[in-house]
């Protein structure tokens, strides 16, 4: 075949091919162009035709211009070469392949449209869908005939070897254009026939004429999620997921999949659900039975709720535990047992499917043949509320946790012997963080101060067995800067100095004699201690303010201690005092089983064991806090409140009687705590308030009543909660008074000597005011020598002072006591006396001499700060100074006594 | 109804000048007499008003006699006044008088108001104080001076009404500068204005 002939046939092609064209767009283009469309999706169809056309238009002006220069070529030249021939194609193939492409997707559309306005003409269709792509698939055909012939001449030829080389590319774009178009008319068919076999709820919202469909979950099987009936459709532009219809479909819930079972009709689907339900009965009956079919009611349903044993096999936190327990609705729900392969168990409530609610919890430890003993509150499959932890190295946690770490209020105790310790605090994300009290009871020693990440760090308070304490600023664990060292025999030490509490460096010193010592200390090994420096001896006297430095006020604000115990109370209240917040703020209820029940002896929160006839639900508890908000009832109520651990108001002060108890009892008995000590006291007493206020405004919210707005009762909770913590705080004050209490009890000593006329006769009381009356003599007896007689009534009275907690009704007490003082007086000049303090301090004297009241001035400091602030100026308070004024006098007479003892002595 | 102020008032002076016997003059008749309680005649309240206040005087008594001096400072602290009692036939007394007035100087509570109250001046044909004396005295100390016969209620009201008198008016907005100064209920503060 030479270059001629090839040109010629070309010729051919172009001329047959553009005939065709012309052929198309005269008897069917043109006249379907000239149909108006009626509707929407008609004139949409139109657009996209108008498009179809454009292109068709285009590829005939290109087969026209193709062909005119071929022709012009042809008869022009005689050296019409090869290349040239590849040069007019190359524009031409580019253009092909894009009418090609687009044509024929618009051809569909347009078939479509044939499609859906006369559907019973399918063959009319079919027709259109011939005449318009087959000519352009015949004409590429040619194309790529025609080039395999050239291409096989030039081989032949041999020459223009380049040319070869692109000669073949040309071939190969060809075939790629011919299996491109025949690829989309197959997407094409596909599509078709998808739109054909959906129903038209589908087809109006998918249909697009651009949309292929590329896979089908009816070819390729594929299910989304558990439902296998679901279709997935997977377009070009989207993915289809068409859910099942699940009006004959049975939904089956297994413990880890869910999957749906679909019946062609009702009657099927009823016969499953039957046979299901059977199978499943049976099963948990145990034992095989044919039921009558339909037959319903008592016993033939298998119960929702069930109890059997599984063993979870699917990855996750349950992946190879055994279940034995309730189940519901496929999960786990109710009381039930998970153990787990490697030793691990949870034995307690669950809730769909996850631990939730009281439960037990052992998990083994790594190394060693034991365990770690959870006794918890779970939320959601987490840790949270109240719990009780007993590691399996012999630490106990009893606190609260947060998403399964210690977080809030606990206590940490080692009861090993190996390096016992005892953490009462605040933790944060299962480490020690704020405020709390370390107790090291290897070296009798007790930190109070801040904590960050288990570190001392920030202020701390040490105070050791011996009576030694002192303030630091700790960093890590260790000491930093200057501190403050109060040591035994009242010496005062303000400087650096270390841990075995050697003075280092600049430091001053004040003795109890009042001298103090300023210099540089050193400490060098086998010299004992050195100092250069200067003693100040100007100031004789013992300074209250050095020997009983109080620890700690600026550094631990009393609103920054124990947040973690107020909080939780505060989250129970916003949470609305739900019954189901409330057990994991309180403890734990009664109806757990034994076993549980058993293991609410380690809380802080027993159960009122007790015939009483109140109840503590939560509900109740808000009903009788409305009903109590009179002034009469609501001390007895609060007090029966606070007694009560199944009050929140009594809950919250269990714990704060155990925070108050780990700061300041046995090593914290320190006199430099005192101040600290009182100030929280009557801090909780705030505290308390503010939350019975807030428990009230709830109750009476849910009532849909206003909260009335009432703060004259806020100062009867002290009184009330005060027997909690009585002890430790007693002990402060007779600490911190010690040494006026034992000045004292030597006057009261040398008093009580004394003949009852005698000491009359010493403290000056006019003599007709002497219950001479009293005396009754036995004939071996003289009036002179009598003791403990005069004025009995008022001694018995004061001495009743020690029996009472309530620095109020200790206030009536010592009333009482001078109306006695009164009473006898009255009786003595028979008359009404009202005493004048002249007369007064004087018999007043007399009986507390006789009462001999161990520790006068530590109760009397008590009642001073404790009392109501209101009594101030009144006649409690010049009750109080009067008794007072009578400890003093007793103070400054032995000491008188003692200086002229001394006169005596040296002279 | 007015604010209720409580004004802590401590009445010195040597035993024997009648120190109780003007309170109880003061106190006697008193509408709430019987409901206030006391101690005997040792602490006595008594309300007076005084302009668009009640002042609720609180007194405190004290023991007149030398050896028990010392423990005054616990009774006078945190007193909005001081009532000085000498008995115009005692010269001693007097003297006693100078030296609580020395002391509230240096240790009582800052602005005390001092009240001098000459007693017994039913018997001034034993005077052995001229009211000359006295007037000085208290002029040049600052303090209000009476003379008083607790037996016959002579100037007895005059007394307190002088005290009453030399109390500041109470600033909203302070809460009173020493401790007896007190408000009473914040509610009867309020409808008082």
């Amino acid at each position: 075949m030479c270059t001629a002939e090839a040109t010629a046939s070309l010729l051919q092609v172009e001329e047959t091919f553009s005939a065709c064209l012309a052929r198309i767009d005269a008897l069917i283009l043109k006249p379907l162009l000239q149909a108006e469309p009626t509707d929407q999706k008609g004139k949409e169809n139109l657009k996209l035709f108008l498009l179809l056309n454009d292109q068709f238009q285009a590829l005939w002006n290109l087969t026209e211009e193709n062909y005119r220069i071929l022709k012009q070529k042809c008869s022009t030249s005689e050296s019409f070469c090869i290349q040239d021939i590849y040069t007019l194609k190359g524009p031409n193939y580019q253009i092909y392949q894009l009418v090609g492409c687009e044509a024929w997707k618009h051809h569909k559309t347009v078939l479509k449209q044939f499609l859906t306005d006369f559907t019973s003409e399918t063959s009319m269709s079919l027709a259109l869908y011939t005449v318009l792509h087959k000519p352009i698939r015949d004409h590429i055909m040619q194309y790529i005939l025609l080039l395999t012939k050239l291409n096989e001449v030039l081989k032949e030829v041999g020459s223009f070897y380049m040319m070869l080389l692109d000669w073949v590319i040309a071939i190969k774009e060809y075939m790629k254009l011919e299996s491109f178009v025949s690829q989309v008319l197959d997407e094409a068919c596909f599509t078709k026939s998808l739109w054909k076999s959906l129903g038209y709820k589908f087809t109006d919202m998918l249909c697009v004429p651009e949309r292929r469909l590329l896979e089908d979950s009816k070819n390729l099987p594929i299910s989304a999620s558990t439902n296998r009936s679901d279709r997935i459709l997977l377009f070009d532009d989207v993915l289809v997921l068409i859910q099942a219809s699940l009006q004959y479909g049975l939904r089956i819930v297994t413990p880890e999949e869910t999957f749906f079972l679909s019946a062609k009709d009702p009657q099927m689907k009823a016969v499953w659900q039957w046979k299901l339900n059977q199978a499943v009965r049976q099963a948990l009956n145990g034992k095989r039975d044919f039921p009558l079919w339909g037959k319903t009611g008592e016993g033939t349903e298998p119960p929702s709720c069930r109890f059997f044993t599984y063993v979870f096999k699917l990855e996750g936190k349950f992946k190879s535990a055994t279940y034995e327990g309730e189940w519901h609705w496929g999960k786990p729900h109710g009381k039930g047992t998970l153990k787990w392969r490697d030793g691990r168990n949870h034995v307690g409530d669950f809730k769909e499917g996850l631990e939730h609610g009281f439960g037990i919890c052992l998990v083994p430890r790594r190394s060693e043949d034991r365990y770690d003993c959870y006794k918890c509150h779970w939320y959601k499959g987490k840790m949270r509320g109240y719990g009780i932890c007993e590691y399996g190295n012999d630490m106990v946690y009893k606190g609260y946790f947060k998403d399964n770490v210690r977080q809030g209020f606990g206590i940490l105790e080692n009861c090993s012997a190996e390096h016992p310790f005892k953490y009462t605090g605040q933790w944060e994300n299962d480490k020690k963080n704020g405020y709390g009290v370390w107790e090291d009871k290897d070296r009798g020693e007790r930190y109070i101060g801040t904590w960050l990440d288990d570190h001392k760090h920030g202020q701390g308070i040490v105070v050791t067995q011996s009576g030694v304490c002192y303030q630091r600023t700790f960093h890590a664990d260790k000491m930093v800067g200057s501190g403050i060292l109060l040591l035994e025999d009242d010496y005062v030490y303000e400087g650096n100095f270390t841990e075995d509490l050697t003075f280092v460096g600049k430091g001053k010193l004040s003795f109890a004699n009042g001298f103090i010592l300023e210099g540089t200390f050193t400490n060098k090994s086998g010299q004992g201690l050195q100092t250069h420096g200067v003693l100040n001896t100007s100031n004789e006297q013992l300074d209250d303010r050095i020997t009983k430095a109080q620890l700690g006020l600026k550094e631990f604000p009393v609103e920054k201690r124990w947040k973690g115990i107020y909080d939780q109370f505060l989250e129970f209240i916003h949470s609305g005092c739900k019954e189901e917040t409330e057990e994991s703020f309180m403890g734990f209820h009664i109806q757990t089983s034994k076993e549980l029940r058993k293991s609410q002896e380690y809380l802080f929160c027993q159960r009122y064991e007790g015939t009483e006839d109140v109840s503590w639900r939560t509900e109740d508890i808000l009903e009788e806090l409305v009903q109590h908000q009179g002034l009469e009832s609501l001390p007895s109520y609060l007090e029966k409140a606070l007694k009560s651990s199944l009050h929140p108001l009594g809950k919250l002060l269990k714990a704060l009687t155990i925070a108050f108890q780990a700061t300041y009892s046995g090593i914290g008995a320190n006199k430099h705590l005192l101040t600290m000590a009182q100030e929280e006291i009557k801090y909780y007493a705030k505290k308390i308030w503010e939350f019975y206020q807030g428990l009230l405004r709830l109750a009476l919210e849910q009532k849909g009543q206003l909260p009335a707005n009432d703060q004259k009762a806020c100062s009867m909770v002290l009184p009330l909660i005060l027997p909690c913590f009585y002890p430790e705080l007693f002990m402060l004050y007779m600490l911190y008074h010690e040494r006026e209490d034992d000045l004292y009890c030597q006057g009261i000593m040398d008093l009580s000597l004394f003949p009852d006329i005698k000491l009359l006769e010493f403290l000056d009381v006019q003599k007709h005011l002497w219950p001479l009356k009293d005396l009754t003599l036995t004939t071996n007896q003289r009036r002179s020598l009598i003791k403990d007689k005069c004025f009995l009534s008022a001694t018995e009275c004061l001495q009743k002072l020690i029996t009472t907690v309530d620095p109020r009704e200790k206030l009536v007490i010592l009333q009482k006591t001078y109306e006695e003082i009164e009473s006898t007086v009255s009786r003595v000049v028979e008359k009404d006396y009202k005493l004048p303090m002249d007369d007064l301090l004087p018999l007043l004297m007399y009986v507390v001499s006789r009462a001999k009241i161990q520790h006068l001035g530590a109760e009397i400091h008590l009642i001073r700060d404790l009392m109501d602030p209101t009594n101030q100026g009144g006649l409690y308070d010049f009750l109080l100074t009067a008794l007072e004024s009578c400890y003093e006098h007793i103070q400054r007479m032995r000491l008188h006594q003692r200086e002229t003892c001394h006169v005596t002595h040296s002279s | 109804m007015m604010a209720i102020r409580e004004l802590k008032v401590c009445l010195l002076g040597d035993t024997g000048v009648g120190k109780s016997s003007i309170v109880c003059r003061f106190v006697q008749d008193h509408f709430d007499h019987n409901i206030s309680p006391t101690i005997g005649a040792s602490f006595m309240t008594k309300t007076v008003p005084c302009g668009n206040e009640l002042h609720k005087f609180l007194i405190w008594d004290t023991a007149g006699q030398e050896r028990f001096h010392s423990l005054a400072p616990m009774y006078y602290r945190g007193s909005a006044a001081a009532v000085i009692v000498y008995d115009i036939t005692k010269q001693d007394s007097f003297h006693t008088l100078k030296k609580w007035v020395k002391e509230l100087k240096e240790h009582g509570p800052e602005n005390i108001v001092m009240a001098i109250a000459g007693n017994k001046c039913d018997l001034s044909d034993i005077r052995e104080v001229p009211m000359k004396d006295a007037k000085e005295y208290a002029e040049s100390i600052g303090a209000i001076v009476v003379e008083t016969s607790a037996k016959n209620a002579v100037n007895i009201e005059e007394l307190f009404q002088g005290i009453s008198r030399q109390i500041p008016p109470l600033d909203p907005h302070e809460n009173g500068n020493n401790g007896a100064i007190k408000l009473g209920k914040q509610t009867s503060q309020t409808g008082g204005n």
